[in-house]
């Protein structure tokens, strides 16, 4: 596609960040595609006001500005400019772990920068019963590339969750992501499963926090390379040992 | 803030968001708390019109307050309204965390019934009651296909291919076709501007 063909695309977040990059350095030179996109903010700066008035729940400024304010004593080192158009550079920029923002803050980025290890970097990884915090730096200019990504879903739970292969520096890694589960009892954990057919591979073991998120990401090196997966599941696991689902699968999606 | 209601001119409003702002910017709580004040019903409603699910408005209004609050948006008012920037800042962390926790075709099934109102009035924000009449009924001059192209274009942030895909149009004719549909919604408002400020 030429540049110039991309406005709409770029005008609504749809490009992926290398090609928001090329298209940047377009628009340093092109004039018309710069006009293009401003008459756009202009053209639709009155949509917004057609929005018919809801009103919001109960207690909604106090758990907004709570948050707000908190956000800020862990973030007073950050000062990321982000133009009039809010490109989403704060998220690809890299950043110092937060420890203050792993609960809940990663849920909250988009899911390309979900995609990315300096996110990956926040998320509390579980293991083989042995909880750990991955901690790792994020890696600078890695060249993240999403292979496949799908939203798993199950009939008889609220819950949901987006997993997603990618390709990082050579390695392949299955991230995911999950929300509104049911609290664990004991041991109890969720397994993320790979099936091939009718033979599940385990790929990343979790737990939920107390606000129903849980999230892993997992190194598919171990798995055999020329695999062609059919489905990713989540069953709740009495352990973190099960070889093969002994839960009821509460989510899968087909790949 | 109710002060803010009698103030009949948009300028006002504005020069006072700007005050707000530049002391939200030094660290002062109490301004953002204005400012919060100010936008939370319209930029709720905005959110819950982008998505039509309640459940994510609010949390894409906290990250709107927080990129204010920790500076990682900056308003420039050199290129515009303030409150034209905060409803793109909120359009954008709304697109992007829709399509973060949404697989693209599921969300892009979705019908988007207008969601439930709770109140009928826009009380809080003057721009909002002056405009709020005049870009509906715009918008009601728009023919379907024209309506259709901006719905998916500016409020299901749709990417060109799948404009082209759901109103049935070549590729390549997808922008000449919206930008006709703006520009005619654009002079249906300006019209109306027009017509109250005679009045
Ligand atoms: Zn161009």
């Amino acid at each position: 596609m030429r540049e110039c063909e991309k406005v709409l695309d770029y005008f609504n977040h749809e490009l992926t960040e290398k090609e928001r990059e090329e298209f940047e350095r377009h628009l340093a030179s092109c004039d018309e595609c710069r006009e293009e996109i401003e008459e756009l903010q202009l053209l639709t700066e009155d949509l917004p006001f057609s929005t018919e008035p809801v009103d919001p729940p109960e207690g909604m400024k106090d758990r907004v500005l709570g948050a707000v304010f908190a956000e800020k004593e862990s973030d007073s080192q950050e000062n990321n400019v982000v133009s009039f158009e809010e490109r989403r550079k704060e998220e690809t920029e890299p950043k110092e772990p937060q420890p203050k923002r792993n609960n809940q803050r990663w849920v909250m980025r988009g899911l390309a920068a979900a995609l990315t290890l300096s996110l990956l970097g926040n998320i509390l990884v579980l293991t083989g019963g042995d909880e750990e915090v991955a901690n790792e730096p994020p890696a600078v200019d890695s060249t993240d590339i999403v292979n496949q990504r799908v939203q798993l879903q199950g009939e008889a739970t609220d819950a949901s969750a987006i997993a997603a292969m990618i390709r990082q520096n050579d390695k392949n890694l299955l991230t995911l992501q999950a929300e509104q589960l049911d609290q664990l009892q004991g041991d109890e954990v969720y397994q993320v499963w790979l099936l091939e057919g009718d033979k599940p591979y385990r790929a990343g073991t979790f737990v939920a926090n107390e606000n129903g998120e849980g999230a892993v990401a997992y190194s598919m090196d171990d798995l055999p390379a020329d695999a062609d997966w059919d489905a990713v599941a989540i069953s709740k696991e009495p352990d973190a040992t099960s070889e093969t689902p002994q839960g009821d699968v509460i989510l899968s999606s087909s790949l | 803030m109710m002060a803010l209601a009698t103030v009949e001119k948009g300028c006002v409003m504005s020069n006072r968001d700007l005050e707000h702002y530049q002391k939200m910017i030094d660290g002062d709580k109490e301004s953002l708390e204005a400012i919060y004040d100010k936008y939370e019903k319209l930029l709720y409603s905005f959110v819950i019109k982008l998505s039509s699910d309640p459940s994510l408005a609010e949390e894409v209004l906290q990250e709107v307050f927080i990129k204010l609050w920790t500076h990682k948006a900056k308003y420039d008012e050199t290129k515009g309204k303030f409150s034209s920037w905060i409803v793109t800042i909120t359009r954008y962390t709304a697109i992007d965390i829709i399509r973060a926790k949404k697989n693209e075709s599921v969300s892009l099934e979705e019908e988007t019934d207008m969601p439930e109102q709770q109140g009928d009035s826009v009380e809080d924000l003057v721009e909002w009651k002056e405009k709020s009449s005049e870009v509906r009924k715009a918008i009601d001059q728009l023919s379907d296909d024209q309506q259709k192209i901006v719905h998916l274009f500016y409020f299901q942030g749709c990417s060109q291919s799948k404009i082209a895909e759901e109103c049935d149009l070549p590729l390549g004719t997808v922008k000449g076709r919206l930008r006709l549909a703006l520009k005619h919604l654009k002079k249906h408002i300006s019209t109306a501007e027009g017509g109250i400020r005679d009045a």
